[in-house]
C-alpha cells in the first residue's frame, strides 16, 4: 500500500490548504530553506506515527505547531469564526484496505486513508466563552484543544491500526533518555515476528532475573534494605521492566561495538535508511522518509548511499527532501517535485520540450532556478559578469547571490525557465539582447508573459543596437576613456565607437572579466539597470 | 443481477434450544486462520459469551476475528462511513452513538384527544436531525438500520461494498432478533462476495426495537420466511433446520413438551451421546405441581424459580430470575409461574397464544436440564 496524496492545512509553514500528490515510488522534494520541504516530511510522520520529534504529540500539544499568520489572524479577529484547527490527511492507494475507507475527509468524497485534526474540544465550549469575555485572548487557548486521529470512516485509531509504517531519518537526534535511538528500536522492533519479540522480552526478564539473584546485587539490596528508611516499604534495586517494552527502551543497538548513537551522523543515515529498505514484512508497507540526506554524507558516501537506495527501492515508497542537485539528479528528474510558496510544480506538468530539455541539462540549472529567491537570466557567460557587475554597483558592492540573486546564464531558452517561473510563481528577470528585431525577438516572443507580476523582460528598442556590446558603447559614448580603461585596451588604437564594438564582440570573454574587475566608473546600459532596479523593489 | 463474479455462500442454521449454536459459530469461526471473520449477534451479554468462548479455546481474540454487536456494527461500518452521504449536514458531525429506544424515536410533542394520548413524531423530509438522532447526536436504535440502508442506496451500495471487503466471512448470531431493515441489510449482505453464516433460534425472540413498519410480516423471527419469500434468485441462501436441532441441554420430554408450542419448526431432539445423556436423574420431564405444594417441591428439588416480572410473589428463599433473563442460561431443573395465558394453553394446547408470551414460556421451557415444574 503506498500514500497517493497528502492534504495539510495550517501546519507550521502551510497557511491555509496545502496538497500534494505522491509518486508510488520515489518522491524528490526541491525547494528552498522554509519552503516547507522537511514540515511535508514531519507531517506525513505525525499523521502515521502520532509521533513529532520522537515523542507522541499528544500530550505535547503547543500554539506553536499553528501557521503563524493563521494564529495572528485569530488574535486580531473578532473571535466570531471558529478556532483554528491543523488538519493533515494522508490518502491511501488501492483497494487493500476497506477499513480505512469512508467520506470523512475535508474532500468529502470517498478515500482512504486517516485524517490527523488538532481541533477545539467543544467540551470546553463553556470555558472559551468565559475566556472570550475576559477578552483577555493573546494566544490560541490549547489547552482546549485535543487530537482527532481518524481514518476516513470516522474511527478512532492508533498507529498500531494504521497499515503503513513511516520510518523518518532525519538529522536531528531523538533518543530514549539513556540513549538508543528511538527509530531504530522501532526499526528493529518493526522487523521482528511477534515470536521474535516474544521471546527477546522473556530474556530480558530473565536477565533481570539472574541480577536479581547475583550475589553482589543481594548484599547490596540487603544494605540497602536496612539502610534506607525512607519508607514503610521494601526498598531495592533492580533492572527496569516498569513498561511493557521494557526491553526496547533499555536496549541499545551497536555498530561494531560503539553505541549506535556515538556513531558518525552521516552513518547514522545510512545504516537507518539501510534498515528501512531490508524492512521485509509483507504485512506493513514501508514508507520512507529522509530529510536531506546529503547533510552529514561526503560526496562519496552520498554517492553510495543514492546508489543503495537506487538499487534497494523496490517496493518501497520513499519521500526525499534535499537541496542538493546530485541527488536530485541522479535519482531522476522524473520524480522531482519543486517547491515554492506553497506551490508544488512537477518536471512531468511541463511541456514535453521543455520536460526533455530539463531533462537533458541533468537538473542543476533548474535547481537553481528553484532554490534562489530571485533570478536574473541571462544569455552567456560575459552577459553574467556584466549584470553582477551591474548589481554591485548599485548594491554596495555585493554580489547578486549574497542576497539572494542568482544570474543564470541559459544560452537561448528563456522561456523554458519562464515556464517554471510562472508554475511556482519565482520572481525572474530576462536580460537579453533584441539582436535587431524589438518586435518579433521581444515584444512577439514574450507576449505570453506579458503582463504576469512575477516576470520582467528586459530589452533595449533601439533595432540598431542588438547586442550587449553596441548597448554597452553607446551607454559610455561620451567617456569612451573611460570605457576603454575598464575593458583594458588602449584608447588610441580603438578611437571611434565601431572599432570598440568590433573588438568586444571578437573578445567577448576577456573584455567582461576586465570589466568585473576595473574599478573604472563605467555606465551600464539603461535596460540593465532597470533589470537590476526590478530585483531591488 | 450479478452477483460480483465470486460465488459466496450463504446459510441460515435453524437452532433449537440449547442445542449450542454459539459454541458451533465460534468453531466454525476458528476454522479461518487467514481470511477475516465477523462475527456479530445481537445483545451485549451474547458479545460477552462469543467472546469468553473464544478466549477459551484460544486464549487470546485471534487477528482475524472481530466480535461486535449487531448496533455497534451499524454503527462502525454503516453510519459512519459515509454518514454525509445521507445529508450533508452530517459530514463534520460527530455520531456519538446510540440511544436505545422502547417503543418509535422522536416524539415531537403529544396531545390528549378522546382521552387518549396521541404522539406526534419528527418528519424524516424536513426533520432529518431530530428524526434519526438525539439531542447529543446520538442516533435512535429503531431507526439505525433503516438510516444504514439509505445510506448505502446514496452511495451506490458502497457500505456493503466495503463491509464485504473487510470480511470474507460474517456470521450473524440470534438473526432472529433482526426485523425492518434489518432485513433489508441481510438481502444485501447476501448479495455481495462475504460468505454470510446466519444462526437464530426464531422461537427466542427478544422484541426490542420492532417497532418499523418495514417487514412487518417477517418480525417476531420470521427469518425463514424472509429468507424464502424474499431473498430468492439469484440470491443464493441455503437453510438448514437439521444441524443443530439436537438439544445438549433438555431431555426429550422437554424437547416434546416444547415443541409444541411451536409446530410450524422442526421438532427439537434430545442429544443421545454418552456425555448429554450422563447422570440421569429419578426426576426427569415435565411436572404440573399444586400452588400449596410449592415450597415443599422446592425445597426437595431445588429448581430455579422463573417468573414474568418482579410482580409475580415467589418463595424469596429461593434463587428466582425473570423469563427474559433466563434467555442462554442453563439450570438443573426450572419451576415455572405461568401467566394466566400460558395457564389456559398449557390445559389445552391448541389455544392462541401472544407471540411474546410463547416466546417467554419456551425459553422458560428450554432451559432445564432434567425437570420442569410448572404451577397449577
Amino acid at each position: 500500500m503506498k500514500i497517493k496524496k497528502v492534504n495539510i492545512e495550517n501546519y507550521k509553514c502551510f497557511k491555509g490548504q496545502f496538497s500534494l500528490e505522491l509518486n508510488p515510488d520515489i518522491n524528490i522534494l526541491v525547494g528552498n530553506n522554509e519552503a516547507g520541504k522537511s514540515t511535508i516530511l514531519e507531517a506525513i510522520h505525525l499523521a502515521l506515527s502520532g509521533m513529532l520529534n520522537g515523542k507522541y504529540l499528544k500530550n505535547e500539544l503547543t500554539q506553536y505547531l499553528f501557521n503563524n499568520e493563521v494564529v495572528y489572524e485569530y488574535i486580531a479577529s473578532d473571535k466570531t469564526q471558529s478556532l483554528p484547527q491543523i488538519l493533515i490527511e494522508v490518502y491511501f492507494s488501492g483497494e487493500e484496505c476497506p477499513l480505512f475507507e469512508g467520506n470523512g475527509n475535508s474532500e468529502k468524497a470517498k478515500g482512504c486513508g486517516v485524517s490527523f485534526k488538532i481541533e477545539f474540544d467543544t467540551d470546553y465550549q463553556d470555558e472559551y466563552e468565559a475566556l472570550i469575555k475576559s477578552g483577555d485572548i493573546n494566544s490560541i487557548p490549547i489547552e482546549y484543544y485535543r487530537i482527532s486521529w481518524k481514518s476516513f470512516a470516522r474511527e478512532s485509531i492508533s498507529s498500531r491500526s494504521i497499515p503503513i509504517r513511516s520510518v523518518l531519518i532525519d538529522s536531528s537526534s531523538n533518543r530514549y533518555q539513556n540513549g538508543s535511538d528511538v527509530y531504530i528500536s522501532r526499526l528493529i522492533r518493526d522487523s521482528l515476528d511477534d515470536d521474535e519479540k516474544a521471546k527477546i522480552s522473556q530474556a530480558y526478564r530473565k536477565m533481570k532475573d539472574v541480577f536479581m539473584q547475583e550475589d553482589s546485587v543481594q548484599a547490596i539490596n540487603n544494605k540497602i534494605k536496612d539502610k534506607a528508611k525512607v519508607s514503610e516499604k521494601e526498598v531495592k534495586i533492580s533492572v527496569d521492566l516498569s513498561t511493557r517494552n521494557a526491553w526496547e527502551t533499555t536496549l541499545m543497538t551497536y555498530l561494531d561495538d560503539i553505541p549506535f548513537h556515538q556513531i558518525g551522523m552521516g552513518e547514522q543515515c545510512i545504516v537507518k535508511t539501510n534498515l528501512a529498505l531490508d524492512h521485509k514484512k509483507s504485512k506493513e508497507a514501508n514508507l520512507i522518509l529522509l530529510e536531506e540526506p546529503e547533510n552529514h554524507l561526503s560526496h562519496t558516501k552520498l554517492n553510495q548511499f543514492v546508489k543503495s537506495i537506487q538499487d534497494n527501492c523496490k517496493g518501497k515508497q520513499i519521500i526525499i527532501s534535499t537541496h542538493n542537485s546530485f541527488v536530485a539528479n541522479k535519482l531522476g528528474l522524473d520524480y522531482l517535485m519543486l517547491l515554492n510558496n506553497q506551490k508544488v510544480i512537477r518536471l512531468t506538468a511541463l511541456q514535453p520540450e521543455t520536460q526533455n530539455f530539463f531533462k537533458k541539462l541533468s537538473g542543476y540549472q533548474t535547481l537553481r532556478l528553484i532554490l534562489c529567491e530571485k533570478a536574473i537570466l541571462v544569455e552567456g557567460d560575459s552577459d553574467e559578469l556584466v549584470v553582477q557587475k551591474a548589481y554591485m554597483k548599485f548594491n554596495e558592492g555585493r554580489l547578486p547571490i549574497e542576497n539572494g540573486l542568482d544570474v543564470i546564464s541559459v544560452k537561448l531558452t528563456f522561456k523554458r525557465f519562464l515556464e517554471i517561473a510562472e508554475k511556482i510563481d519565482k520572481q525572474v528577470v530576462v536580460i537579453t539582447d533584441n539582436d535587431g528585431d524589438f518586435e518579433n525577438n521581444i515584444t512577439k516572443k514574450y507576449q505570453n508573459f506579458d503582463g504576469k507580476p512575477f516576470i520582467k523582460i528586459c530589452a533595449d528598442d533601439r533595432n540598431e543596437l542588438k547586442t550587449l556590446e553596441p548597448q554597452f558603447v553607446d551607454a559610455n559614448k561620451d567617456q569612451l576613456d573611460v570605457l576603454c580603461r575598464a575593458i583594458g585596451v588602449n584608447q588610441a588604437d580603438y578611437n571611434t565607437e565601431s572599432d570598440i564594438v568590433k573588438y568586444m564582440i571578437s573578445n567577448k570573454t576577456t573584455w567582461s572579466l576586465r570589466l568585473f574587475e576595473s574599478d573604472e566608473p563605467v555606465r551600464f546600459p539603461q535596460y540593465i539597470i532597470d533589470a537590476i532596479k526590478w530585483c531591488n523593489e | 443481477m450479478q452477483l460480483n463474479g465470486v460465488m459466496n455462500e450463504n446459510k441460515l442454521i435453524i437452532a433449537a434450544a440449547g442445542s449450542g449454536k454459539t459454541t458451533f459459530l465460534v468453531n466454525e469461526a476458528l476454522k479461518y486462520t487467514s481470511e477475516s471473520v465477523l462475527i456479530t449477534t445481537y445483545t451485549e451479554a451474547n458479545e460477552a459469551e462469543i467472546k469468553k468462548k473464544i478466549f477459551a479455546k484460544k486464549k487470546c481474540m485471534p487477528s482475524n476475528i472481530t466480535v461486535q454487536t449487531w448496533f455497534s456494527l451499524l454503527l462502525q461500518h454503516g453510519v459512519r462511513p459515509y454518514q454525509g452521504a445521507l445529508n450533508e449536514c452530517l459530514f463534520d458531525k460527530e455520531v456519538k452513538g446510540m440511544l436505545l429506544s422502547e417503543g418509535q424515536s422522536g416524539v415531537k410533542y403529544s396531545f390528549i384527544k378522546n382521552g387518549k394520548s396521541i404522539n406526534v413524531r419528527y418528519k424524516e423530509d424536513n426533520e432529518f436531525d431530530s428524526f434519526y438522532f438525539t439531542k447529543n447526536w446520538k442516533i435512535y436504535s429503531d431507526k439505525l438500520s433503516k438510516f444504514v440502508y439509505k445510506c448505502n442506496e446514496n452511495t451506490r451500495g458502497e457500505i456493503l461494498n466495503r463491509l464485504s471487503r473487510a470480511y470474507s466471512h460474517i456470521f450473524i448470531d440470534e438473526v432472529q432478533d433482526l426485523a425492518g431493515y434489518d432485513l433489508e441489510l441481510i438481502k444485501l449482505l447476501f448479495k455481495t462476495k462475504a460468505s454470510s453464516l446466519l444462526v437464530g433460534d426464531p422461537r427466542q425472540v427478544t422484541y426490542l426495537t420492532h417497532h418499523e413498519s418495514k417487514n412487518g410480516k417477517y418480525k417476531d423471527g420470521r427469518i425463514k420466511e424472509f429468507i424464502q419469500n424474499e431473498c430468492k434468485r439469484p440470491i443464493q441462501c441455503t437453510i438448514d433446520e437439521t444441524i443443530l436441532n439436537n438439544s445438549h441441554r433438555n431431555n426429550q420430554i422437554i424437547c416434546d413438551f416444547s415443541s409444541k408450542l411451536y409446530p410450524e419448526y422442526s421438532q427439537a431432539f434430545a442429544c443421545t451421546c454418552n456425555t448429554c445423556r450422563q447422570n440421569i436423574t429419578e426426576h426427569e420431564g415435565v411436572f404440573l405441581i399444586n400452588e400449596k405444594d410449592v415450597d415443599e417441591y422446592l425445597d426437595k428439588y431445588h429448581p430455579i424459580q422463573l417468573r414474568w416480572d418482579t410482580r409475580v410473589k415467589v418463595n424469596s428463599s429461593f434463587p428466582v430470575i425473570n423469563f427474559g433473563e433466563s434467555k442462554g442460561q442453563t439450570f438443573d431443573r426450572v419451576l415455572i409461574y405461568p401467566t394466566e395465558e400460558m395457564k389456559k394453553w398449557i390445559q389445552n394446547n391448541s389455544t392462541k397464544l401472544k407471540n411474546a408470551t410463547r416466546a417467554k414460556l419456551y425459553v422458560g421451557l428450554t432451559r432445564a436440564k432434567h425437570s420442569v415444574a410448572i404451577i397449577t
